[in-house]
């Protein structure tokens, strides 16, 4: 099996610098500038379990007649920001093959729409990974997280096809947690509302979960905002339930924790945030049934003050 | 008259150096650090009214020099508990106390503190602030207004603060209004205050999200319901200025305790947004958007207190 992984970022970079460690037929199809730098210093993954540095292989987009080398693939991992899915998608364009699966591994849910009417929904499957991982200036994969998990499954619930079931063999081989999820697309949901709560309040409130839960009304706002994602989820046929809620909570409402959005850590280096994907796209959902997010709306409006200030900026 | 002026920020020192400058009977109770530089180097002040380099008196104790007939207070609300320490002994028998801080949370602990009777109200206008070397940098406004909070007739020494106002070119001077006036202000402060803190931005940017003057405006809102059920309704007249003050497209307009979070220091944000939301839960408001702006200002003491500001 031929497995393509766009970007060789933080998760793409760990989880494909596994998956070839352990023998997968891994390519990697990265800009110009990121393909030098990895044939020259291999690819560093520093790592709670475990360093290495190795080489990979790597491809850049724009062959001929707009090719990828190495293809057709089996698989294409998308492990791209959710801003840049439109050139992500353009990017793997050319290595998607009537036999191609997409695992996308991105938060949120507004991608599974943009990838089934580019490339077809039957090539769409469901994806989601919680690895903590970063990537530094060096371009070194920097794994802190004590687990690192991706799993990926049909979404409508039918028996994985095969090019699942071999990367499930590839996921389990390479020492990555999960692998094959039946329950794929609930899990989506659940992960969403617990990040868009998350992204939502420490953003909105400038702080880590913790330093939000000092504020007097700081659980009462996380949680309302929790219920504002359930609602969003119980209207698409996908209520977390009490289970599900009750895990979401759990990394919500720790006295003391550190515990940050990442988008809070983009927003504070001035970088690009995924406001849209996260937060607005919840609200657009809630509006279309007739949901009311109070807590959504003011940390979405917090988001915008940020783009705005940041586009003005950049554009001095 | 002999008036104390505690503190030598922007409201304190620009008012206190034109006093001085005017001939004015006027003295500072400062902390020492400020005390000294003050001492060694007066007060400088850049302003459009004129730059000025002013040598004032200076003490460090409220003990010394007084008794004093008026003692101005241009702390922040934060400092509110240390200041009334500081100027225990300077408050004689026939001493008028007029504080310029924001919100109406002082005026219980300075009554509880000195008795009613000793207490003014009072409320600044004057826009600047401290430059790198403690300088005054004085940018437009420069009224002050006080008076009676029940609406009397002024009683001696604020009619007389009010000539040495005229005559050291401060605007405003005597408000028989002046209760009215700081809920004015203050529903003005508590809106722009928790909105540009806990977006921040200023008013321009805020009006860049999709929700942003609809936010804003409710929020007004918020603080007008408080202020009619205090028995203080701004007239529509002020509402309607200070709604398209605070929902002006492209507006540079800031509250300064952006600037305060920004510079990683303390803000106002329990006088000027908490005590408001307090004030809305007494009498049934819902108010969404303070309580929101309110858990930002708090979630924003909790990280400055363990040393994580970025």
């Amino acid at each position: 099996m031929k497995i393509l992984i766009l970007g060789a970022g933080a998760i793409g970079g760990y989880v494909g610098g596994r998956l070839h460690q352990s023998g997968a037929d891994v390519t990697f199809l990265v800009r110009a500038a990121r393909h030098e730098a990895l044939q020259r210093d291999g690819l560093v993954i520093k790592s709670t379990k475990g360093d290495v540095t190795q080489k990979v292989k790597t491809v850049t987009n724009g062959g001929p007649n707009g090719s990828i080398g190495g293809g057709p693939y089996d698989v294409v991992l998308l492990t791209c920001k959710a801003y840049d899915l439109d050139s992500a998608m353009d990017a793997i364009a050319p290595a998607v093959g009537a036999g191609t699966t997409i695992v996308p591994l991105l938060n949120g849910m507004r991608h599974l729409e943009a990838l089934d009417a580019r490339f077809g929904a039957d090539k769409v499957v469901g994806g989601l990974a919680r690895v903590g991982v970063a990537m530094d200036g060096q371009g070194h994969i920097l794994h802190t997280s004590p687990f690192a998990v991706i799993s990926f499954g049909e979404r409508d619930g039918t028996a994985a096809r095969a090019a699942l079931t071999e990367l499930d063999a590839a996921i389990k081989a390479s020492g990555v947690d999960g692998g094959l999820n039946a329950n794929i697309v609930q899990d989506l949901w659940d992960k969403w509302i617990m990040l868009c709560t998350l992204a939502a309040t420490c953003c909105l409130m400038r702080g880590s979960s913790g330093d939000v839960l000092e504020a007097d009304e700081g659980l009462a706002i996380v949680l309302e905002t929790v219920e504002e994602g359930r609602m969003v989820g119980a209207a698409a046929g996908h209520d977390p339930g009490e289970k599900g809620l009750k895990t979401i909570r759990s990394f919500l409402t720790v006295k003391g924790s550190k515990f940050t959005a990442s988008m809070l850590h983009d927003l504070e280096k001035g970088a690009m945030v995924e406001a849209d994907h996260i937060v607005g796209d919840m609200i657009a959902r809630a509006r279309k049934a007739g949901i009311a997010t109070p807590n959504l709306r003011l940390a979405y409006a917090n988001l915008q003050v940020y783009l705005a200030k940041r586009a003005r900026k950049l554009a001095k | 008259m002999k008036i104390l002026i505690l503190g030598a920020g922007a409201v304190g020192g620009y008012w206190g150096a034109r006093l001085t400058q005017a001939g004015i009977d006027t003295t500072f109770l400062l902390r020492e650090k400020r005390a000294g530089k003050v001492r060694a180097e007066g007060l400088v002040v850049k302003s459009p009214k004129g730059d000025a380099v002013v040598p004032v008196k200076v003490v460090t104790k409220g003990s010394e020099g007084g008794p004093y007939d008026v003692i101005v207070l241009a702390c922040k609300a934060y400092d509110l508990d240390s200041a009334m320490e500081s100027i225990a002994p300077a408050v004689g028998p026939d001493t008028v106390i007029v504080p310029m801080l924001n919100g109406h949370a002082h005026f219980a602990a300075l009554d509880g503190r000195f008795g009613a009777a000793h207490v003014a109200g009072g409320l600044a206008r004057i826009s600047g602030m401290l430059g790198p070397n403690g300088e005054i940098l004085h940018s437009g406004a420069s009224g002050v207004s006080f008076g009676e909070r029940d609406g009397k007739p002024a009683r001696p020494s604020l009619v007389e603060l009010d000539a040495a106002c005229r005559k050291a070119g401060i605007d405003g001077g005597l408000n028989d209004n002046i209760n009215q006036d700081l809920w004015d202000k203050w529903i003005m402060l508590s809106t722009i205050a928790g909105m540009c803190a806990s977006m921040r931005g200023t008013i321009g940017d805020i009006m860049e999200s999709e929700d942003g003057a609809a936010i804003v405006a409710e929020t007004l809102e918020e603080s007008r319901k408080v202020a009619v059920a205090e028995g203080q309704p701004p007239s529509d007249k002020v509402v309607a200025n200070l709604k398209s003050m605070l929902t002006a497209k492209d507006s540079k307009a800031v509250a300064s305790i952006l600037g305060d979070m920004e510079k990683g220091g303390a803000a106002e944000g329990k006088q000027i947004v908490g005590d408001m939301l307090v004030r809305a839960r007494k009498h049934g408001i819902a108010a969404p958007n303070l309580r929101y702006a309110y858990a930002h200002l708090q979630t924003y003491e909790a990280r400055r207190a363990r040393g994580a500001l970025k």
